[in-house]
């Protein structure tokens, strides 16, 4: 089987990143927008492991593991705002905020 | 004498009263209140008692006169060891107490130091003695006032100034002196800082002394360009590395700056010694506490500018313009503003003029090469007019505030103590014979003599309008029949004319003072039944009638000391050979002095050749510089100024006491000058039209284009992106969020392909 | 080409996104080339798979996640949608089984995980319901862990299940069923908020969503496999002893005690104070997230009742005796019940 370098990782990491933001353009549910978030982070994070792994270095790792904790914080703030603007609204449309434009 | 204790402890007299104002200031509010003068007192105190004992120790290590000359000097100043032959000076008696280096900027090295020397040690003794006597006079007068703590914290910082500019080793710390009391001064002008004319008053002293310090302040430069360095007198012995040092060699590189440092040197002397065309603060400034205008406005800082010069002489020796542009100043102030004096009313604008005139004497004094005749008269200058200030300031308390003397006459039977007091000072300040004031004017108007017969009789003029506007003024007030003014409608009573403000702010006072003094409401209230009107300047309420004391021992007691001196000053320096010019010879040994003397000397061979004055700058009286030679006793010229102090004092008495009317008459009869001499010969409203007015108008030129050009631009330029930002608002800004992310992340992408592609 | 085509709408959008296919298709040949002749490592994966069919494949795909986000369209453009992706990953998984049948060995894992991970991926944006995408969501966490245990990583391969999968997820999921939205109960919308039925602009954010994509994967390819790929895998063989060499034989003999090991060494060594400072975040946020969850919850129809004078609070049973002092009141219109007591 060939070898795998290391763009391969990239290029898997850079698709998902893309997905991510796709979704996050797309979908106008405020959970779901987080979901692509996160899948953003899925991204980063396995470019990271992989530059980790490439480069002999535990930086990557390290790295995502304060992605890791980034991703939990702002998930449990971000999804208890959530439900906060749900109680004022009664939906999850990003839209219905749309007058916090200013 | 660099071993005297209180040279190594000289940080001490400025020190002190510096504590002091900081503890008046920052526990006064709240702790001190009306104890706040105990910390100003014990720390002027003390560096009145550090002072005299400084120069009583300086006089004991200063040879005695009538051993000094020429050749002598070199050998006593070698036997006793005071300060080094500084290159053939021979007489100096000084020491320099360097603490600390201060300014350390490439070549430019200021030290924090002091420097002594017998023109110190006086200068010392003036502010730290009479100011501590001042100190305590004001504790009496300000009794009760609002804001008393801040009163006694301005005074201290205004000592702390003040002795660092006698006491500095360099013209840096002058300087700082320099401003420092300016700061003060303006301060306490202002310390009825509700009161509108207060505050312009104290605007226009700090603006009129910028004009002044601007002109010193580019001095300064030019000196450290010219001789790369500030202090006065080099360190240590023989080295020829001082500012005035250098100034004696002709043949130094920077001795072109001699043309220019002097007139420098002298604007800045004209702003803060209130000469001719900057003195118009100095009438003005009255308008703070009595205590101030004869500490800071009579007897200290105004003096500052003929400290300076005298300090200064060696740079002003070898330029002769100077010399007479200071000396023709001097006369022609000393003239104007005794004229002005004239036909002033208010008792406190009266001897700011007189202040002003004497001021000019002074100036005189050194602009003829006799600075210790200037200083002489400082230093008597300084008792007389602080006991005239003093006691005008026990009149204002007992009048509530009221010192036009058309409306008041005859209060020597209210004020039995006081006038006696005052009495004293018009004599001296009349220069009645055998007063201080008559022996220190005399050797002025002596000494301009020598130089100028038109200087002579400009002073002789001026010392008998000056004995005329004194009594004018003593037989209004004291003598004559009982006239008590009604109810005064003055706030403070320092001339103001504003009746329906100073009336807003003395009932303001009034208030507060039955809020805050709650036990002088009684005392009040007594007063007010002799009285139509409640309003007055005192919270603590003194009637000038009846069972109240008029005259309490803490204001009287300074004025006694005062007095004391006003009369017997002039036995520090009478003109005889035998046992007078003890002033003269002790300040003859002040290097400052000294080496004006030698340079005298080096110019013209020899000391008689000097004293012939036959060319040039050439020049040099002797006794002036405290140096042995002619010193025959003047009896003509001291004749002649007594009578002419009594002819003046006759004239007021046939003006102002005989008959009153008579003085009315002869104004009527020259309605012309009477006016001029009433408005100031407008000096004021031709400032005001020909240098405020003109300013004002191209401040307000500068505005409109500030308002229509620059920032009309301004204007254009935020426009742009304002509607651009307005545009983008309304067609993009639409609250999708995720729209505004596409942008984003577009945006992104071309950059990438923009870098990479 | 097809999409441009069928979404009338956004023919102009499509044929730039064509354009900028066309153009890609070239270069990225040329990057191909470039790999062949210069990269050691490059030109076997380059024989399995070439990046232009990646690109194609990749352009397929993103042509069916238009037609497959959630829209008002008929079932069957999304169907078509499906079938697109559904044909693209078929020919993926042939071409893996090629690959895989040919030399066999951890490569294939690679590809089949990356290949699970990012059809999740899609599907979790274009599933309309948010408790599938969550679902999809976890799979591609699973599918991303296999990834990291490919690259070493297994203390983070596990972390990453439980953190995600284990915390995260379900937090989501729980999120996702208190938050219930109202919907239709009949109609081809059945269950689904509109929000979540109809999808903004799906063509223009694939087409900038695409274009990143495009300028990344030329980036990775073209422009980094010199300098990363290649070159610093064997400086870093001689520096760090144990650690594997990628694409040498040495993967195979690698110790894995090393890993969580050397991992917690260097987290507690080097990185200590951002070690401590992310457990500080996260207690700040645990904190934040408490203060802004536990408010006392109002029914929407409080409002009625309490502006009659009525102070009577209605609402779930959640705590609702907390001190009214402290706590401001949320979710009603009541202003008299938002603003906090004077007292």
């Amino acid at each position: 089987m060939s070898e795998l370098a290391l763009q391969h990782y990239l290029a898997v990491g850079a698709i998902m990143f893309v997905i991510g933001v796709i979704g996050f353009l797309t979908r106008r549910n405020l959970i779901v927008m987080f979901l692509c978030t996160e899948l953003m982070f899925q991204g980063v994070a396995i470019n990271l492991i992989a530059f980790g792994h490439y480069h002999n270095h535990l930086g990557g790792q390290a790295f995502v593991i304060f992605v890791l904790v980034i991703a939990a914080a702002e998930a449990s703030l971000a999804l208890g705002l959530v439900v906060l603007l749900f109680r004022q609204r009664a939906t999850l449309d990003a839209d219905a905020w749309r007058e916090l434009k200013g | 004498m660099q071993d005297l204790w209180q040279i190594e402890y000289s940080f001490l007299i400025p020190l002190l009263p510096l504590i002091g104002a900081c503890i008046a200031g920052f526990f006064g509010a709240r702790l001190l209140k009306g104890q706040s003068h105990w910390p100003i007192w014990l720390g002027v105190g003390t560096s009145a008692v550090i002072s005299i004992t400084l120069l009583v120790a300086m006089l004991g290590q200063s040879h005695p006169a009538d051993h000094v000359d020429a050749s002598q000097g070199v050998a006593a100043a070698a036997e006793i060891g005071i300060g080094p032959a500084r290159d053939s000076i021979e007489i100096n008696l000084s020491a320099t107490k360097n603490y600390f280096p201060w300014i350390s900027i490439g070549n430019f090295n200021v030290n924090w130091g002091y420097f002594f020397d017998p023109l110190t040690a006086v200068m010392l003794c003036v502010v730290c003695g009479i100011g501590f006597f001042i100190c305590v006079f004001a504790a009496g007068y300000m009794k009760g006032e609002a804001g008393y703590f801040r009163f006694f914290a301005y005074l201290g910082l205004f000592i702390f100034m003040m002795t660092n500019l006698v006491m500095g080793e360099n013209l840096i710390m002058l300087y700082l002196g320099w401003e420092g009391v300016g700061l003060c001064s303006y301060l306490l002008i202002g310390y009825y800082y509700d009161k509108p004319a207060a505050r312009e008053a104290a605007k226009k002293a700090f603006l009129v002394n910028r004009v002044g310090d601007f002109g010193f302040g580019v001095g300064i430069m030019l000196c450290y360009l010219a001789y790369g360095t500030v202090s006065y007198f080099g360190q240590g012995a023989g080295t020829n590395t001082g500012l005035l040092e250098m100034a004696l060699n002709p043949n130094h590189e920077g001795s072109w700056a001699l043309q220019y440092i002097p007139f420098l040197l002298m604007i800045g002397a004209f702003g803060k010694s209130a000469q001719f065309p900057l003195y118009v603060w100095l009438p003005d400034a009255m308008e703070g506490p009595t205590p101030v205008s004869a500490l800071i406005h009579a007897a200290t800082m105004v003096t500052a500018g003929v400290y300076m010069i005298a300090r200064c002489s060696t740079l002003f020796l070898g330029n002769d313009a100077a010399l007479w542009t200071i000396a023709i100043v001097g006369a022609f102030t000393a003239i104007f503003a005794a004229s002005i004096a004239l036909r002033q009313f208010d008792l406190k604008k009266v001897f700011a003029y007189s202040t002003v005139s004497q001021l000019g004497f002074m100036f005189v004094g050194v602009g003829v090469l006799a600075p210790v005749a200037g200083v002489f008269h400082l230093v008597t200058h300084a008792f007389f007019k602080a006991l005239l200030f003093l006691g005008s300031g026990v009149v204002m308390h007992a009048m509530m505030g009221e010192l036009d003397l058309r409306k008041m006459s005859g209060l020597k039977r209210q004020l039995p103590i006081t006038r006696i007091l005052m009495l004293i000072g018009c004599l001296a300040l009349a220069g009645f014979p055998l007063t201080s004031g008559y022996w220190s004017k005399d050797e002025i108007v002596h000494s301009a003599q020598g130089r100028s017969l038109l200087l002579y009789v400009v002073l002789s003029v001026t010392a008998f309008l000056t004995a005329y506007y004194t009594f004018r003024l003593y037989f209004r007030v004291f003598e004559g029949p009982e006239v008590i003014p009604p109810a005064p409608v003055g706030g403070h009573g320092h001339g103001v004319h504003d009746a329906a403000d100073a009336h807003a702010v003395a009932s303001a006072a009034a208030v507060q003072t039955q809020t805050e003094h709650e036990s002088g409401i009684d005392e009040h209230l007594a007063t007010v039944k002799h009285q139509s009107a409640v309003a007055h300047d005192h919270g603590h309420g003194h009637g000038h009638h009846g069972d109240h004391n008029n005259e309490p021992m803490i204001m009287i007691i300074p004025l006694v000391v005062l007095a004391i001196g006003a009369l017997f000053a002039g036995v520090l320096n009478l003109p005889t050979h035998t046992f007078g010019h003890k002033l003269g010879h002790f300040l003859g040994q002040s290097p400052s002095f000294s080496m004006g003397y030698f340079k005298a000397q080096q110019a013209n061979g020899d000391v008689e050749a000097a004293l012939a004055g036959a060319e040039g700058h050439a020049y040099i009286d002797p006794i002036p510089f405290g140096q042995p030679g002619e010193s025959e006793f003047h009896l003509l010229p001291l004749i002649i100024g007594g009578a002419i102090a009594i002819a003046g004092i006759l004239v007021a008495y046939l003006f102002h006491l005989q008959d009153r009317a008579r003085a009315e008459r002869l104004a009527a009869g020259m309605p012309g000058i009477s006016r001029t001499l009433e408005a100031k010969y407008w000096v004021d409203e031709i400032y005001q039209a020909g240098i405020v007015e003109p300013l004002r108008s191209l401040a307000r030129a500068f505005f409109l284009i500030d308002r229509f050009v620059v920032d009309g631009l301004v204007w254009a330029v935020s426009f742009v992106p304002m509607l651009s930002g307005f545009a983008l608002k309304l067609t993009t800004q639409r609250g999708y969020l995720q729209g505004y992310a596409a942008v984003m992340l577009l945006g992104i992408a071309v950059t990438l392909m923009v870098i990479f592609l | 080409m097809g999409a441009g085509a069928s979404a009338g709408a956004f023919v102009p959008s499509g044929s730039l996104a064509v354009a900028h296919l066309i153009m890609f298709g070239p270069s990225l040949e040329i990057s191909a080339a470039a790999l062949l002749s210069f990269a050691p490592l490059a030109p076997v994966a380059a024989a399995v798979l070439p990046p232009v069919l990646i690109l194609v494949l990749c352009v397929v795909a993103g042509i069916g996640t238009v037609l497959l986000l959630p829209s008002r369209k008929e079932a069957a453009l999304r169907k078509i949608g499906g079938a697109v992706i559904l044909a693209a990953g078929l020919i993926l998984v042939a071409l893996l089984v090629r690959a895989a049948a040919g030399t066999g060995g951890m490569g294939v894992y690679f590809w089949i995980f990356a290949a699970i991970a990012l059809l999740s991926a899609l599907r979790v944006i274009t599933h309309p319901k948010p408790v599938y995408s969550a679902l999809y969501f976890v799979l591609t966490v699973f599918a991303s862990a296999g990834l990291f245990v490919l690259l070493w990583a297994e203390f983070m391969a596990v972390a990453l299940i439980i953190i995600y999968a284990g915390a995260i997820l379900v937090t989501y999921v729980f999120v996702i069923m208190l938050a219930a939205e109202a919907t239709p109960t009949s109609g081809p919308m059945a269950g689904l908020a509109e929000h979540d039925a109809i999808s903004r602009e799906p063509l223009m954010a694939c087409v900038v969503g695409f274009a990143l994509m495009g300028v990344l994967l030329f980036v990775i390819f073209e422009k980094a496999d010199g300098a990363v790929g290649s070159a610093t895998p064997q400086a870093a063989v001689v520096v760090v002893e144990g650690a594997p060499p990628p694409g040498s034989s040495a993967i195979h003999t690698f110790t894995p005690e090393g890993g969580v090991q050397e991992l917690g060494a260097y987290l507690f060594s080097s990185q200590l104070v951002n070690l401590e400072l992310a457990g500080l975040i996260l207690t700040v946020a645990m904190i934040g997230a408490i203060v802004i969850a536990r408010r006392r919850v109002v029914g929407t129809d409080a409002a009625t009742h309490a502006i009659g004078g009525n102070e009577t609070i209605v609402g779930p049973a959640t705590p609702t005796d907390d001190d009214p002092h402290t706590i401001p009141v949320y979710g009603t219109e009541n202003p008299r019940q938002k603003a906090y007591p004077e007292t």
